[in-house]
């Protein structure tokens, strides 16, 4: 496992002490909960990623995936919950290959926390960790300083008390998948309307001992009103110094080019989630 | 004790509404540029408001007052030239492009503002109170050097409060010719022929210094005054917008126009070859 | 272990140098100043001036750090007039900053508005109410308003008239303006959309000879589009903006108000 360089931590510190202030990272202000039921764990997370005030995605993902029946929610910065969750990923699919068994849920919180602990709380990573394993069902949370929690419903992120509200005012024990589905939306709308670090859509991940389902975008309550205008400028609106025209065989000298069918179509590789 | 007890068993209400001066204040009609000013209820006022606004000194700081940029005047043979850019800042953020920065205070007494917007608008819009009585007391128009004093006077009586503000007095008398000054918060007080204020006061002095010469006609002062601001908008973040130009004359001052730079930085580059930093062409 | 979690990650902890959970105050001052008087309520306001109107919005949200206060909150206020409901008022003030200030400012300002009527027996001028409103800010030059204030209504010609402030009392007269949190956002979109920065008449021209867009006063159902646009947009990118848009147009009949809902998360 790599580890991390350091070489700039004395520079940064002597800068930050003169008022340079330092680069802001995308944290997922986040509302992230989980809920126990009689056969399965539901996680679910809100989409509004955040740096400062400004939102810096609508629609992020933040459940996480570490093993086909184990799942993770994760706030905090969002780069450390990206990259933990990865890491422990990779060894949990190593340790059970080694082993030839499932990865146990114990496991992998273990790995987080231990992960966690020993860069005490540098790595911001605030997790909410459930799965199905030969030994049950379970669920817990991680914090980003290595303590651990082991609950039948959990909150986190900054939507946590919006969340945890609804949870204490309707959890009740042997609920079944669809009640705990319904529930754990519910808290995340809490918090989405209720915490200004969260917001836009509602993901949910239902894990039973048989299957995973991933509801990515389950309930979609702040759609974006139309434009009551055009904002499409004519061609020529803006000023040009000079142009330069490269044809296509001099392009190709460089790079391989391909026709298009007709002109209606455009080359997409991936595409991208946009206001119409 | 007893006075401790008084003080904290006063009825609830006693604290609401104005007070009696509060409630003269607001009866009074004229909007008096009044001398008396709030103040926050702590030792140290002053270290308390350079805390609050002073962006120099803490970038974090709450409220960001708008600060003015590059402006300049010069003497010469026909007058005086008073020429400013139009940008106001706050922090980093470019709050207008469009502020008058030369003020108007009577028909042949022109100000200039640097430092604090409101700073120097309220100033010298007192400042312009303070001459129209002069003229009313003494039946003859008030001097530069006495209008530049009751400005410097000021200033100096709110030193260390946290003013914000360089600024010029140009105007011409019968007694005194053309005359120039410069004020600024410290209290400084300076009369002299050109001076160039604000945070691109570098960059106008270099073209400023080059070319002047007492004996300049007015059409290459205009140009020269107007050449100053266009090289200070070009190499000064905190300066930009249009360039805002006066003369001033015997008979009173005359607007030469508010004009956006960026054609006027265009023109200069490709009809008089000035620039060459500044490429067009590609590679 | 569950008691040391505090919702929010911890502030100020060395893991968390990056800190981006909104602070009432910033931080650094506190240990020289325990005088603290102001809280940022978030939330944006914009006004722009027309031909023979001026048009004054604002989102009715108020913040305090990552918490709503209330869904409806009104930053626009009516100024002068009769009775406390403001009757007939012609000018209209919208701050947005530290909402105690902007409302004991609102207070002052109408106070005096109301007390001229009653001295003079004329309605006081947008201008005059201007000038006289940054006299009452620049009285705090050394205590501030915490507030970004924007005033409008139609001057002696009938034509739509737009003051803009800052906390200590520079003014101008503006085509438009936006203030407050989304500032930043609004701003380069009504320079672009309003007075036509940075475009260009296409055909006028081949490179330097392209002609600027002239920009001319807008009529005000593309005014209204625009203010829309420009809300509906910010809310999608600011967190302290949202709930609901309370807009104020003065026409020579008097002020329309009107409130449409804005999303809520």
């Amino acid at each position: 496992m790599g580890g991390f360089d350091f070489s700039n931590h004395n520079r940064n510190a002597a800068l930050h002490a003169q008022g340079v202030p330092l680069p802001k990272a995308t944290s997922t202000g986040t509302t992230i909960v989980g809920c126990m039921f009689d056969g399965g764990v539901v996680i679910a997370a809100d989409t509004r990623a955040t740096s400062g005030p400004i939102v810096a995605d609508k629609n992020c993902e933040k459940l996480h995936y570490i093993a086909p029946q184990i799942w993770c929610a994760g706030a905090g910065t969002a780069a450390d919950t990206e990259f933990t969750t990865a890491i422990i990923s990779s060894n949990l699919e190593l340790h059970a290959l080694s082993t030839g068994r499932k990865p146990r849920v114990v496991t992998c919180m273990t790995m987080l926390k231990q992960h966690l602990f020993r860069h005490q709380g540098y790595i911001g990573a605030y997790l909410v960790v459930a799965g199905v394993d030969p030994t049950g069902c379970h669920l817990f949370t991680v914090h980003a300083h290595g303590s651990t929690d082991k609950l039948p419903y959990v909150t986190m992120g900054s939507g946590s008390l919006a969340a945890m509200s609804v949870f204490e005012t309707q959890w009740r024990p042997q609920l079944d998948k669809d009640a705990a589905v319904e529930l754990c939306s519910q808290a995340i709308l809490a918090g989405i309307f209720n915490d200004l670090g969260s917001g836009s859509n509602v993901d949910v991940a239902v894990i039973t001992a048989d299957k995973t389902t991933l509801m990515r975008n389950y309930i979609t309550p702040n759609q974006r009103v139309p434009k009551q205008r055009n904002y499409k400028f004519p061609k020529g609106t803006t000023a040009v110094l000079n142009e330069k025209i490269i044809t296509k065989e001099d392009i190709s000298k460089y790079v391989t080019v391909h026709e298009l069918e007709d002109d209606s179509k455009t080359a997409t590789a991936e595409v991208m989630d946009v206001d119409q | 004790m007893d006075s401790l007890v008084a003080q904290y068993s006063r009825p609830a209400h006693a604290d609401e509404g104005q007070s009696p001066e509060e409630q003269l204040e607001l009866l009074q009609v004229t909007p008096e540029l009044s001398l008396k000013f709030a103040l926050p209820p702590v030792s140290q006022s002053s270290s308390w408001l350079r805390a609050m606004t002073d962006d120099y000194s803490n970038p974090n700081c709450p409220i960001k007052i708008a600060h003015g940029t590059t402006t300049l005047a010069f003497r010469f043979q026909g007058g005086i030239i008073v020429a400013t850019d139009s940008r106001a800042t706050a922090g980093n953020w470019i709050a207008s492009q469009t502020v008058k920065k030369v003020i108007e205070i009577n028909n042949c007494l022109l100000g200039t503002m640097a430092g604090g917007a409101a700073d120097c608008q309220y100033w010298l819009a007192y400042l312009g109170m303070q001459c129209r009585l002069h003229e009313l007391r003494h039946k003859r128009r008030i001097s530069v050097a006495a209008a530049s004093k009751i400005l410097a006077n000021l200033v100096y009586s709110y030193k260390g409060m946290g003013l914000s503000m360089g600024t010029m007095c140009a105007g011409v008398t019968p007694q005194e010719g053309p005359a120039l000054y410069y004020i600024d918060s410290d209290g400084t007080r300076l009369a002299g022929n050109l001076f160039c204020v604000g945070s691109g006061q570098t960059f106008a002095y270099g073209v400023l210094d080059a070319q002047y010469k007492y004996d300049l006609t007015d059409e290459e002062a205009l140009e020269l005054g107007r050449r100053s601001i266009l090289a200070a908008t070009h190499r000064d973040a905190y300066s930009g917008g249009f360039i805002n130009l006066y003369h001033v004359k015997e008979d009173g001052w005359v607007k030469h126009g508010f004009n956006d730079t960026n054609p006027i930085f265009w023109e200069t580059k490709l009809n008089k070859g000035e620039f060459s930093n500044v490429t067009a062409e590609m590679e | 272990m569950a008691a040391i979690f505090s919702g929010a990650p911890p502030q100020g902890g060395p893991g968390y140098s990056f800190n981006q959970t909104p602070r009432t105050a910033p931080s650094g001052l506190r240990q020289h100043h325990g005088f603290y008087p102001y809280t940022d309520n978030g939330g944006s306001t914009l006004g722009i001036s027309g031909a023979d109107f001026t048009i004054l919005a604002g989102d009715t949200r108020s913040t305090s750090g990552y918490n709503i206060n209330t869904r409806y909150a009104p930053k626009l206020f009516k100024i002068g007039g009769e009775g406390p409901d403001n009757k007939n008022a012609r000018i209209v003030l919208s701050v947005v900053g530290f909402a105690a200030d902007g409302d004991a400012l609102k207070e002052r300002l109408d106070t005096i508005v109301k007390m001229y009527k009653y001295q003079h027996g004329k309605e006081m001028s947008v201008a005059a109410c201007a000038q006289r409103l940054s006299h009452i800010l620049y009285n705090k030059r050394f205590f501030p308003y915490y507030v970004h204030a924007i005033l409008g209504g139609l001057d002696e010609e009938g034509r739509g008239a737009l003051y803009s402030y800052d906390p200590v009392g520079s003014y101008e007269r503006e085509q438009c303006r936006a203030a407050g949190a989304a500032a930043s956002l609004i701003m380069p979109f009504l320079d672009n959309q309003v007075n036509f920065k940075n475009q260009y008449e296409p055909g006028s021209g081949t490179g330097h000879d392209l002609q600027a867009k002239v920009a001319a006063p807008l009529p005000r159902d593309t005014v209204e589009e625009l203010v829309r646009d420009a809300f509906t947009s910010a809310v999608e990118r600011h967190i302290e903006v949202g709930d609901g848009l309370q807009m104020m147009i003065i026409t020579r009949d008097g002020i329309q108000e009107t409130l449409t809902p804005l999303k809520q998360d």
